[in-house]
């Protein structure tokens, strides 16, 4: 009987020609990922929330991976994609913290700082072809100022009240739409939880790399708080109904 | 001129643990015009008088933008501050472009110091034979530094270099306590009064010759030179004659 | 110095007959010419204290630091040139983040230490460059044990419970062997540094100074920092007092504003 081959994407080789004659490549996949962040503006500041999870392929490999992370006073950022790169990344604004630190001199690195150079290393080796494979949500409270600010691997940014990467950018971001864009301002903190525990849920029930088992974070002008990872209630009795897949 | 042999390079200490072409250099910059900062709790203003060679001449810049929150005023050989002023310029570039902000006025100043501490280490190398008033504002509000060539920098309240600069920062000692709450229009009238005691007998300050330079919470960097130096010169006169009366 | 003047003293890469280098001796006189540094390794901690000479009433209190910060745990106080105190705080800080980058852990003592006693080391070998002209004082904490290191001009570094360098080095020293280090507390060594810079500041040779004071211990988290107002003050308190018996000069001006 023939050996089973198992193909992984990143593990499948180049034909040999190309690696050896080819011209130089890099990663062109990611390998353990984050799903989904999803982030939006509220009367405080922002909240955000991602799960604990870190995927290899589609086995759930890691699952208690924390994808959100305080960089400096004020900001909140969020990833999701490669983890791999995304400690890179941690290490990289850790670096420059420490710079800051040092510097002593009451100088301020802000959101926004942090945001332009996070584009900016994004920009950088997306032009390098050697990408930082995630996307990241930058978020933080400023001189009163809420700011929430996204960037992917090719270096592309934009701002807005409302922010869902990956999957959620089709499942959550409509939900976002409807009940935050436009009300950001009015809404509580128990409002912002029940709409982000709500995509959150939308999320699990569809988006296969997700998990019950996630973290929300929120940033205002008192600093940045990460929970401590909590499931959400779903139910699932609809299952039986559903009729083709597995028996 | 005495010589002593150890004077000949910047790798070279003397005995008493000198290095005298760093001190050769500090004196280039006494032979320049003099120039004068000070600040307040909102603004940082410099005053320079200018020279010119001779009548057909224009007068030597003395003031130069950095960004729109800094600025640099220079006594010396002012083709040196000319490499410094070109790389704090880059520097202020990049702290634009890679973190979005305005760049720290003491790392910047820190910046051109470190540069300028390679040049008294290193054999074949000459220090900066100029010195540099730089203000500018930024997080932690207005600031003026003093850089010289041994590439020390220090921040005061107020301060001048360049030719008979003592006589300002005698009146600068005097007066300093009261520059905190001055306006930004006091504080020019000011650092004009203290300049104008490093003047040489029978020389004045006038609109050729005066040049002004400011920063401040709500004032980009600004330099006024010819006649726009005028009505503070007009101020510092009234002040003398309210003085006199 | 019977040889100055003689020609062996004007390279870093030229001995005298007797064997010495004197540029590294110069340059150890630029370290002796400056105010005082000090530091003390007691059993919880680090604290360094600088006697930061003021040439003018003109200058910003508090700005112009003399103590500085190399990665987040590494205390650096020097004695002599500030442009080359800079010079090797940077190559400290570069170092650090190397030594992170490729062990994620922070940099040991003995390990900056080392390094940064080879980097002055190399500048005291080449006729085209000179000896940096400070002593370096380290001060860190590895995984709670406290550790202080002097780097000289030489190139020679050490391990230390209490050093000093600068202008009142001798006098200071006096005082350090007569402090029992093993049982002092940091908040204690605080008051005590503060004391020493205050009984060795010569008030007749140099009218203004300003006290440096700053510490890495498990109050500071690990980290080093400026020592907290409140005990600053104390400090200083106690420094004036303890000079008074002294009967020194009092005209001290205070620090802060």
């Amino acid at each position: 009987m023939d050996s089973i081959t198992l193909k992984v994407p990143h593990t499948t080789e180049r034909p040999a020609e190309i690696t050896n004659y080819g011209p130089t490549t890099h990663i062109s996949q990611p390998s353990v990922t984050g799903t989904s962040v999803v982030a939006f503006k509220y009367k405080d500041g922002i909240i955000m929330a991602t799960d604990c999870l870190a995927s290899y392929g589609s086995m759930a490999r890691f699952r208690n991976e924390t994808r959100m992370i305080s960089v400096g006073n004020n900001t909140l950022v969020g990833m999701s994609g490669d983890t791999g790169d995304f400690q890179h990344m941690k290490h990289t604004l850790e670096n420059l913290l420490t710079h800051e630190y040092d510097m002593d001199d009451g100088q301020n690195m802000g959101t926004r700082s942090i945001y332009k150079y996070i584009s900016n290393i994004m920009y950088g080796r997306r032009s390098k072809i050697d990408p930082l494979w995630n996307s990241y949500v930058v978020a933080g409270v400023e001189n009163g100022e809420s700011f929430l600010g996204f960037v992917d691997y090719y270096g592309t940014t934009y701002q807005s009240p409302t922010i869902a990467t990956g999957f959620g950018a089709y499942l959550a971001q409509p939900i976002l739409r409807k009940y935050v864009e436009g009300h950001e301002d009015e809404l509580t903190e128990e409002e912002a939880v029940r709409i982000l525990d709500d995509c959150m849920r939308v999320l699990y029930y569809r988006d296969g790399r997700s998990f019950n088992k996630l973290r929300r974070a929120k940033v205002t002008a008192e600093g940045v708080e990460i929970s401590e990872p909590y499931p959400l209630d779903t139910n699932w009795t609809i299952a039986n109904y559903v009729v083709g897949y597995g028996s | 001129m005495f010589r002593n042999q150890y004077d000949n390079d910047s790798s070279t200490w003397s005995p008493q643990g000198r290095i005298f072409q760093v001190e050769y250099a500090s004196e280039a910059v006494k032979q320049g015009s003099a120039v004068v900062g000070l600040k307040s709790k909102d603004h940082a203003v410099l005053v320079a008088v200018k020279r010119s060679p001779n009548e057909l001449a224009s007068y030597q810049k003395k003031i130069i933008r950095i960004d729109d929150h800094m600025g640099i005023a220079m006594a010396g050989l002012t083709s040196d501050a000319r490499v410094l002023s070109n790389y704090l310029r880059t520097e202020a570039m990049r702290s634009k472009m890679v973190y979005g902000r305005a760049l720290p006025v003491g790392r910047a100043v820190n910046a051109i110091g470190d540069k300028a501490q390679t040049n008294t280490q290193e054999y074949g190398r000459r220090p900066y034979g100029v010195g540099l008033l730089v203000i500018g504002h930024d997080d932690t509000g207005p600031h003026l530094y003093e850089f010289n060539p041994s590439g020390i920098v220090s921040e005061y309240y107020a301060y001048s270099i360049g030719s008979r600069s003592q006589s300002a920062r005698t009146n600068l000692e005097r007066n300093f306590e009261t520059f905190q709450d001055m306006s930004l229009k006091e504080l020019i009238v000011q650092g004009l009064r203290s300049l104008r005691d490093t003047l040489q007998q029978g020389k004045q300050l006038d609109a050729l010759n005066t040049s002004i330079g400011f920063v401040g919470k709500d004032n980009k960097m600004t330099i006024l030179d010819g006649q726009d130096t005028q009505e503070y010169l007009d101020l510092l006169d009234e002040g003398e004659a309210m003085d006199t009366e | 110095m019977t040889s100055i003047g003689t020609g062996y003293d004007l390279s870093v890469s030229t001995y005298s007959p007797d064997g010495r280098v004197f540029q590294v001796e110069y340059a150890q006189k630029a370290v002796d010419n400056s105010g005082t540094a000090i530091g003390l390794r007691v059993k919880d901690g680090v604290v360094l204290a600088v006697e930061k000479i003021k040439h003018s009433r003109l200058l910003v209190p508090n700005s112009n630091k003399r103590i500085m910060t190399a990665g987040k745990h590494i205390g650096f106080a020097s004695a002599g040139w500030m442009s080359d105190t800079r010079h090797l705080v940077k190559r400290a800080r570069d170092e650090a983040r190397h030594y992170y980058g490729t062990y994620k852990t922070e940099i040991p003592a003995k390990i900056i230490a080392e390094r940064m006693g080879m980097y002055v080391q190399a500048y005291t070998l080449y006729s085209a460059v000179r000896p940096f002209g400070v002593s370096t004082l380290l001060a860190t904490m590895d995984n709670n044990d406290p550790q202080l290191y002097m780097i000289e001009p030489s190139g020679q570094y050490m391990g230390y419970r209490g050093c000093a360098a600068g202008k009142g080095k001798q006098a200071a020293k006096t005082e350090i062997e007569k402090l029992d280090l093993d049982s002092l507390s940091v908040r204690d060594a605080v008051k005590e540094a503060a004391r020493i810079i205050y009984s060795v500041h010569d008030s007749t040779k140099d009218k203004l100074f300003e006290l440096e004071l700053s510490w890495v211990c498990a109050e500071s988290n690990g980290v080093h920092t400026h020592v907290p107002q409140d005990l600053f003050d104390e400090a200083v308190e106690y420094a004036e007092n303890a000079d008074n018996s002294d009967d020194e000069g009092d005209e001290e001006m205070e620090d802060d504003e």
